[in-house]
């Protein structure tokens, strides 16, 4: 349904009452979090279609990586646990990022450590003090797939938790995103119920959408 | 077309093409929460139902020997006549034992096929999976990863064209969203604010993070 020319172009003005308040600051927040989040939301749904896309040339950039392999001393590592040890080996190469133990540990200390568009695998000889270090370096598309997909955890790896103060600060601004977006979601519903000109119009796009959503889901068994 | 009335379709475009999103959205961002803390092994995946086994099955006698989406067009026929509806992750091949192992993906439910092709039997184990998994199974597809293989389903085609139609529409939306609050005076400063506000977090997260 067109909107009508005088269907409020200017932002309501808050009038007396919780109420209005309310309705007042539902649209502000919904403006406020819709730019606030903008970089983020333009981040998560580009990478997004990068990621759903594996084959766009453009955006290669494994084949494109730089691998460089270099040996370094260390001295002897403190710390009773797998975890202090490869915290104190890294401490001591300068090192930072997520520490990804491998599937099976046997022999030397090894393990990964990652951040986005960085991959280091390092391997220890703590006898010998002897630590091999091989860096891979990711370009601009690498940074950003990694950017989508890094959250230090993977749900059937119990082994592997978050442990990087960074990968924790980058998870809680993914959940204040989708939180974020949540919000505007509910916010959006309030402003448009609003506007009883626009009330059919906008169930019928609400339903279609739902619709849509839940044949995705609910009927994938069809399409299968 | 003059300025308002662009602003009056752009203004309608962005609160029905908003709604209309709104579900995708919803789906996309509550899976979030499974992703990024793990949750999604928890209660899923529930136990196996007890596996059945099915003979004389119809099998191309040449599937052991072809390769990547080849074969998984091979094995649809097969899948087809044990009743196994979903998305083939990936094949296994366990030649000694003339077996091929495929994992077969619905959001809610897995099952995993055994074919002997030289007996040409078949046994099927499969489980059902959590809300929280099946919707983070939904976010993650069709994804990054077996890209000859991803869609070889009508399930994981259309999905792929839905996350995309929600890519595409949400940043419309988004780009809408900007036209209009410009247009809006009485907003400008305090959402130019929290504009540079929301680019100084991000630039400064990403370069701490990947720099």
């Amino acid at each position: 349904m067109p909107s009508r020319p005088d269907d409020g172009i200017a932002p309501e003005r808050p009038e007396r009452g919780p109420a209005a308040a309310f309705l007042f600051w539902n649209r502000r927040i919904h403006y406020f979090l819709g730019l606030y989040f903008l970089f983020f939301t333009w981040l998560f749904v580009f990478t997004g279609l990068l990621l759903n896309h594996p084959r766009w040339q453009f955006a290669q950039f494994w084949p494109n990586r730089v691998q460089t392999t270099t040996e370094h001393q260390f001295q002897g590592l403190t710390g009773g646990s797998e975890i202090e040890r490869a915290r104190d080996l890294m401490r001591q190469l300068a090192i930072a990022g997520e520490i990804q133990w491998p599937a099976q540990q046997s022999g030397p200390l090894a393990f990964q450590v990652s951040r986005p568009g960085l991959v280091l695998e390092v391997k220890a000889d703590v006898e010998r003090g002897r630590a091999t270090v091989q860096r891979t370096e990711l370009n601009t598309w690498g940074v950003l797939h990694l950017l989508h997909t890094f959250t230090g955890v993977r749900a059937d790896d119990a082994r592997n938790t978050r442990d990087w103060m960074l990968t924790t600060v980058w998870a809680l601004s993914m959940d204040a995103v989708a939180v974020g977006l949540i919000a505007m979601v509910f916010s959006s519903y309030i402003m448009w119920y609003r506007l009883k000109a626009k009330r059919v119009g906008g169930i019928v796009a609400l339903i279609l959408g739902f619709v849509s959503c839940a044949a995705l889901v609910a009927g994938l068994r069809w399409l299968a | 077309m003059s300025n308002r009335r662009f602003y009056l379709v752009t203004r309608d475009l962005h609160l029905y093409i908003g709604l209309f999103l709104s579900p995708f959205v919803l789906l996309f961002a509550i899976s979030v929460f499974y992703l990024v803390h793990g949750l999604s092994k928890r209660p899923a995946p529930g136990p196996s139902d007890s596996a059945r086994t099915v003979a004389n099955l119809s099998v191309n006698a040449d599937i052991a020997k072809l390769q990547g989406r080849a074969r998984v067009d091979a094995l649809r026929p097969v899948l087809e006549q044990l009743d196994v509806r979903g998305e083939i992750d990936y094949v296994r091949h366990a030649a000694l034992e003339h077996r091929l192992i495929v994992p077969v993906r619905l959001p809610d439910r897995d099952a995993v096929v055994t074919i002997d092709y030289e007996q040409r039997t078949a046994t099927v184990t499969s489980r059902e999976h959590g809300m929280g998994d099946a919707l983070v199974y939904l976010h993650k597809m069709p994804g990054p990863h077996n890209a000859d293989l991803r869609g070889n389903s009508g399930l994981v085609r259309f999905w792929r064209l839905g996350a995309d139609a929600t890519v595409y529409l949400l940043l419309f939306i988004t780009v809408s969203g900007i036209y209009l609050w410009v247009v809006l005076r009485a907003e400008r400063r305090v959402g130019l604010l929290l504009l540079f506000a929301g680019a100084g977090t991000f630039w400064g997260l990403v370069y701490a993070v990947a720099a």
